[in-house]
């Protein structure tokens, strides 16, 4: 568990210094999922059914907002449809008008939802989305989850009926009345819809609790609810879901929650904050590096010498080396710690000073690369930018005195490591 | 010269403004009435414009009733129908966006109180610092431009 929270705890580094550039390369890399997963379940349109299409649209995607995934996925899927019947276009094309007006103007910022619920529809993970979206999002998710739910239908509607509208010949009204009866006719999706609309809400409230394992007991709870409304609605309404089908997609949906849980920084972390801003006097162009107040271990040389000192005390010293700034004064600091009662020291103990230092000097490491960071000691005094109170840790190690840690007198000093 | 505090509280804010504080600084900029005003009129138009298409495909879908019994009907009735569904579409419609975007600008104007709070010590920093030079003109705003 520890080297798994050390990977986190890396990446989480690496993601908040490199966020500028990991974040176009994953909205890309959804967008290519996204509109290859349209292309190889429609594939109507044998123009856009291309790699070289493909690729300049997920490139787009991935410097234009967020909504450029959605807008994309609609109009490849538009094109689709085209191709097959316009008919089945003109029904498509009005769905997602209603909910472009209707829906999204609510929560843009949850429209991504539309396209990924049917895509992991497709990748038979559809019930991630109701628990992801309740662990990550707010309740006003339940909308998009929800419309996402219907597209999907709708489209399989559409694609499932490809058989029969052509059959049909021209009878152009004949194909619209058959197609509406698809989509309307469909109870289906009321019942993902309802499971997914009660999943999304008790998950969200559950994981609000203060209670330990928040997030878990929410994620539980999610799942049963979301495979009993399932049930339920599939008894009532006397539907064809496979029960199996709900079962096993919930539990690998619990699997990626948790996998989501670990990872759940993604959405609340501090990043590395560019901006500019101007008074009377000055132009600023500032560049705020968020400390690491846990970060990964770096290389750590432990030398412990039980020597005697002066005052004939046990002396135990630890030398710890953290990650150093480019242009920085390689510093590196050790920690004294004496103790007159030396066994008072148990392993952990070390253990938990060596962790100290570690965070610490991490903290300094990135300092001194963020060169342009302004004024870092008002930052911990601020507290607000580092996370917590180990920001201030720096100055009091310079301090030289901690005293009364759990009962015990210590005292640090520094040195210079050469 | 720099006035260090003054930099970081700038670039807090500026920082707020441009990620999460984006929005909120947006409505905030709005009187209460003027955002729900607004937002009530786009639902209107978004709503007449939705309930024309699901009209329209209705028509459609029953394209061929129509023209049997064009003759037949009471266009009246079906009228006075026709507006009975758009009245209740488009006042559900407004109703839910009212009762979401006065959520929405509390939440906001509460989101933003700290933000307000950082801005007047900005102001008072700037007050203290440019007595002498007068410069507590821009204060706050200063940061606004980028």
């Amino acid at each position: 568990m520890t080297a798994l929270l050390e990977v986190r705890e890396r990446i989480k580094q690496f993601y908040s210094r490199f966020e500028i550039y990991i974040l176009p390369v994953v909205k890309f890399l959804v967008a290519f999922i996204v509109l290859q997963v349209i292309n190889s379940k429609m594939s109507y349109m044998a123009k856009i059914d291309r790699l070289p299409v493909v690729l300049i649209a997920a490139l787009l995607c991935s410097f234009l907002p967020n909504g450029c995934i959605v807008f994309f996925g609609a109009v490849f899927s538009l094109l689709h449809t085209y191709a097959m019947a316009k008919e089945a276009a003109l029904i498509v094309l009005c769905l997602y008008l209603i909910l472009f007006l209707l829906v999204f103007r609510f929560s843009p910022k949850e429209s991504l939802l539309v396209v990924l619920t049917p895509i992991l529809f497709v990748m038979k993970i559809p019930y991630v989305v109701p628990i992801a979206a309740g662990l990550l999002l707010t309740p006003a998710a339940i909308v998009s989850a929800c419309s996402g739910v219907v597209v999907y239908y709708a489209l399989s509607a559409v694609l499932g009926s490809y058989s029969n509208l052509m059959t049909m010949g021209e009878d152009t009204l004949g194909k619209v009345r058959y197609l509406v009866d698809a989509l309307v006719g469909s109870k289906t999706t009321v019942v993902i819809c309802a499971a997914f609309a009660f999943t999304i809400l008790g998950v969200y409230l559950l994981r609000r609790l203060s209670v330990d394992y928040a997030w878990s007991i929410a994620m539980g709870a999610g799942a049963v609810l979301n495979i009993v409304v399932i049930l339920v609605g599939d008894y009532v309404l006397d539907l064809d879901i496979s029960v199996g089908g709900v079962i096993l997609g919930t539990l690998l949906a619990l699997v990626i929650a948790k996998i989501i849980e670990f990872f759940r920084f993604c959405v609340d972390y501090s990043r590395t904050e560019k901006v500019q801003f101007e008074d009377d006097e000055y132009y600023y162009y500032v560049k705020a590096v968020p400390k690491m107040t846990v970060a990964a271990p770096t290389k750590t040389v432990k030398t412990i010498n039980t020597t005697r000192d002066g005052r004939g005390r046990d002396v135990e010293t630890e030398y710890t080396g953290g990650r150093r700034g480019k242009g920085s004064d390689r510093r590196g600091r050790s920690v004294t710690i004496g103790s007159t009662d030396m066994e008072g020291y148990a392993g952990d103990e070390y253990g938990y000073e060596g962790e100290y230092a570690e965070g610490d000097y991490a903290a300094d490491g990135e300092y001194a690369e963020g060169g342009e960071y302004v004024a870092e000691g008002e930052y911990a005094e601020g507290g607000e930018y580092a996370e917590g109170d180990y920001a201030g840790d720096g100055e009091y190690a310079e301090d030289g005195e901690y005293e009364d840690y759990e009962g015990y007198e210590e005292e640090y000093s520094e040195d210079e490591e050469s | 010269m720099l006035n260090e505090k003054r930099v970081i509280l700038m670039t807090r804010l500026a920082a707020y403004e441009q990620g999460e504080g984006k929005k909120n600084v947006a409505i905030g900029n709005y009187f209460r009435s003027d955002y729900l005003t607004i937002n009530i009129l786009k639902a209107f138009v978004c709503a007449t414009i939705a309930y024309l298409i699901v009209f329209g495909l209705y028509v459609l879908y029953n394209f061929e009733v129509f023209m049997q019994d064009l003759y037949k009907i009471d266009l009246v009735v079906l009228a006075k129908s026709v507006l009975k569904y758009y009245v209740i579409t488009v006042a559900a419609y407004v109703i839910l966006t009212y009762v979401f975007c006065t959520y929405r600008y509390l939440k906001a104007r509460k989101n933003l109180k700290a933000y307000y709070q950082n801005l007047k010590k900005l102001n008072s920093l700037y007050g203290v610092d440019g007595e002498s030079t007068g410069k507590s003109g821009k204060r706050g705003g200063g940061k606004g431009r980028r």
